[in-house]
């Protein structure tokens, strides 16, 4: 059953897009994914109105002091088991706006990130690159082919490619403003 | 396309208002007049009433040590005007001007929340652009204030307003399918028809006018650039150059064109993406991939000519950073020449296809009289029969030797508005072929110095999405001592609120759209 639930999960993970305090440059290519010539959708990768139905949540941009709770919120609101990515230089680290007054830094000061994409913006072949390492991390080892009947993974598999793939959060002093 | 006006609007001012005005010509802009004793509320009605066309573009807040400084910026059919009026800090209270120009409301409100100016009549109140939870008397562009050690409050519980029973009120956002970005409207239904919208906008405010100020001229042509990153391009040309008319620099001819072929191609690609979306919000997917599928190329074509498929950053203060090869030419021709080739076919759609005029047609009507009262500026204007564009008004770069058309429609609803940028999709086309075909020879930029001396400036450009407007002031030093950005979408605000009410609500997301509302642009 374990298995059933995680082979749907990679066939088809729903993502929630939310622009925590983007210039709207990640999230032209995000949409720009979804269109003929990057068409995401091969990958079974469908964008979700609510992030109750969402397995996966797309954030782009440093996170402003006005966003923070409500992305705390949608955070919260999504199901179990459920990964962030961090798309763009300023969701990653707070980027070019680190250290503004009403900026918080990246999204991982906030809420948790299974893995980050950096770029100012990102290339879409680097979004669809990004979902692709997500999604083999997610998916189970192919069973052997030894016994007649393929023994399922008992274990539900933890995204530990995708810690591998993780790149550390740059710490940039935030910049003194007077 | 119908006659400029020809009314001499500062002898107009001189003659109407003589006591307590000093009128300096060349000034920010066509002329700066400085007002004492609050002349200047006499200054903006005399522009009123001799202009019909007299509009505010923005209101720029200044710390000035013992006074906060405000200047009124206006545009009238052929001068740019600003009003300057000081107000002690000590007890920073001044008489609104919505009376006299109703589109100043939002304007006043940034100027209430930024430096903490008190607008004596004009109701709105509570912030606007900072943050529900944002201590009182704190205001971030003020020179004294430290605005990142600023610890917020805790955040308040929202309080539920006690709802009459006919009258619904539905909240869209901060995170809706509808919305890429987070804003919050609270629209106030009674069955289903709009009565009430109350728009809160802030949500991307990172405050990119107080971080300017810490950073150099050159760096910060990068920071504003990331004001916005679907018209990147046209942030980063309006920034330079105000700096170029400080610095009083001369951009070499070629620098001109270069830059003039980034800021279509920006226009193209931004045209074309609210074309689609305009498409996906009345639910028409097919004509959406479309758009999109033909968007493409143009990114590709961005990439080609400065390397980066979003943001160009290919302007910089005395030119451009990188020269257009011989050799790329000919693949930009083509690939316009393969875009122009589908307009016929998407003009054919908007005006043919069932479901668009349903939901597009006489959706969100903005008449000429509403168009020039709320001040709104681009597609949103010229679909309401008001001719303004500051490429034909006040031509920067090469816009003065290159033949193009003025699109105007007077219809005034969504319809039109879309139909604007469909015709600017072709003339911008046309203005690259024109500025490829007669690209100068010689260098593309010219070497400027890092220090700017004092002074201040005002740019105006045409942005995609409207007029957008930039006031950089300097101290002599490595760092602008304040910048301010007024962005299209930030003026355009009041006609999404005016047209919204009386209709369905249905009827609210194609109208939203078709202003083009870009809110990284409006919060900064």
């Amino acid at each position: 059953m374990t298995n059933a639930i995680t082979w749907s999960r990679v066939k088809s993970p729903w993502v929630i897009h939310f622009n925590s305090g983007a210039c709207n440059g990640c999230d032209i290519e995000i949409v720009s994914l979804l269109t003929p010539k990057y068409d995401v959708e091969r990958f079974g990768v469908k964008l979700s109105p609510s992030p109750r139905h969402a397995d996966v949540l797309l954030v782009t941009g440093g996170v402003t002091k006005q966003c923070e709770e409500r992305l705390k919120r949608i955070y919260d609101q999504m199901p179990e088991p459920k990964f962030v990515v961090a798309i763009g230089a300023c969701a990653c680290s707070g980027g070019v706006f680190a250290g503004c007054y009403n900026v918080v830094g990246g999204v991982d000061k906030v809420i948790p990130v299974t893995a980050y994409i950096p770029g100012c913006p990102p290339r879409p072949e680097a979004l669809l690159d990004g979902v692709v390492k997500l999604l083999n991390a997610l998916s189970p080892p192919k069973p052997k082919k030894k016994s007649k009947q393929p023994q399922l993974p008992k274990e539900e598999i933890k995204p530990e490619v995708a810690k591998q793939e993780t790149i550390p959060p740059i710490e940039i002093k935030p910049t003194v403003m007077e | 396309m119908s006659k400029r006006n020809n009314v001499d609007i500062i002898s107009v001012i001189e003659s109407k208002v003589k006591s307590d005005i000093i009128v300096q010509p060349g000034q920010l802009g066509t002329a700066e007049i400085v007002t004492s004793n609050g002349s200047y509320r006499d200054v903006i009605k005399a522009m009123a009433e001799a202009d019909e066309k007299t509009a505010i573009s923005a209101i720029s807040g200044l710390d000035l040590g013992q006074n906060l400084g405000l200047l009124y910026h206006f545009r009238t059919s052929n001068a740019f005007i600003t009003v300057r009026a000081e107000v002690p800090k000590e007890n920073p209270k001044i008489a609104t001007i919505v009376d006299l120009i109703p589109g100043a409301t939002f304007h006043e409100l940034e100027v209430a929340d930024l430096f903490g100016v008190v607008f004596e009549g004009n109701n709105l109140s509570g912030h606007f652009v900072l943050p529900e939870n944002w201590p009182e008397n704190v205001y971030p562009l003020r020179k004294d204030v430290k605005a990142n050690e600023v610890k917020l409050n805790p955040t308040k519980n929202e309080a539920k307003s006690v709802e009459d029973n006919k009258v619904v009120k539905i909240i869209i956002g901060p995170q809706h399918p509808a919305l890429l970005e987070p804003e919050k409207f609270a629209i106030s239904v009674e069955g289903e028809i709009v009565t009430k919208v109350e728009p809160r906008i802030g949500y991307v405010h990172r405050g990119i006018e107080k971080a300017s100020e810490t950073r150099s001229y050159v760096q910060d042509v990068y920071l504003i650039e990331r004001i916005c990153g679907i018209c990147n391009a046209i942030h980063g040309a309006n920034f330079v150059e105000a700096v170029e008319k400080i610095l009083k620099t001369d951009v070499p001819p070629r620098a001109k064109y270069l830059r003039t072929i980034t800021l279509e191609l920006n226009r193209l690609h931004s045209h074309l993406l609210t074309l689609g979306h305009a498409c996906l919000e009345i639910g028409y997917d097919t004509m959406f991939q479309y758009f999109w599928r033909d968007r493409e190329p143009i990114m590709d074509l961005i990439e080609l000519t400065s390397g980066n498929r979003v943001y160009s950053s290919i302007m910089t203060i005395g030119g451009v950073r990188r020269d257009l090869k011989e050799t790329d030419i000919p693949k930009i021709k083509s690939t316009l020449a393969d875009l122009r080739t589908k307009i016929p076919f998407y003009k054919h759609t908007y005006e043919t296809n069932a479901s668009i005029k349903l939901r597009m047609k006489n959706v969100g009507v903005l008449s000429r009289e509403d168009a020039l009262k709320l001040s709104v500026v681009g597609p949103v204007a010229r679909g309401s029969g008001v001719d303004i564009d500051v490429r034909k008004d006040e031509p920067y770069e090469a816009y003065g030797e290159i033949p193009f058309k003025e699109i105007i429609y007077t219809e005034g609803d969504t319809w039109a508005r879309m139909n604007v940028r469909m015709d600017e999709v072709e003339e911008s086309i046309k203005i690259i072929e024109y500025a490829l075909d007669h690209l100068p020879s010689g260098p593309y930029r010219v070497k400027a110095p890092r220090i700017v001396p004092a002074g201040e400036a005002v740019n105006r450009v045409e942005a995609p999405r409207g007029e957008l407007f930039v006031y950089v002031k300097s101290n002599g030093t490595a760092n602008p001592e304040r910048v301010k950005v007024r962005t299209p979408t930030y003026a355009n605000i009041p006609a999404f609120l005016k047209t919204a009410i009386g209709e369905n609500l249905a009827d609210v997301p194609p109208n939203f759209v078709s202003l083009d509302p870009c809110f990284s642009c409006t919060d900064r």
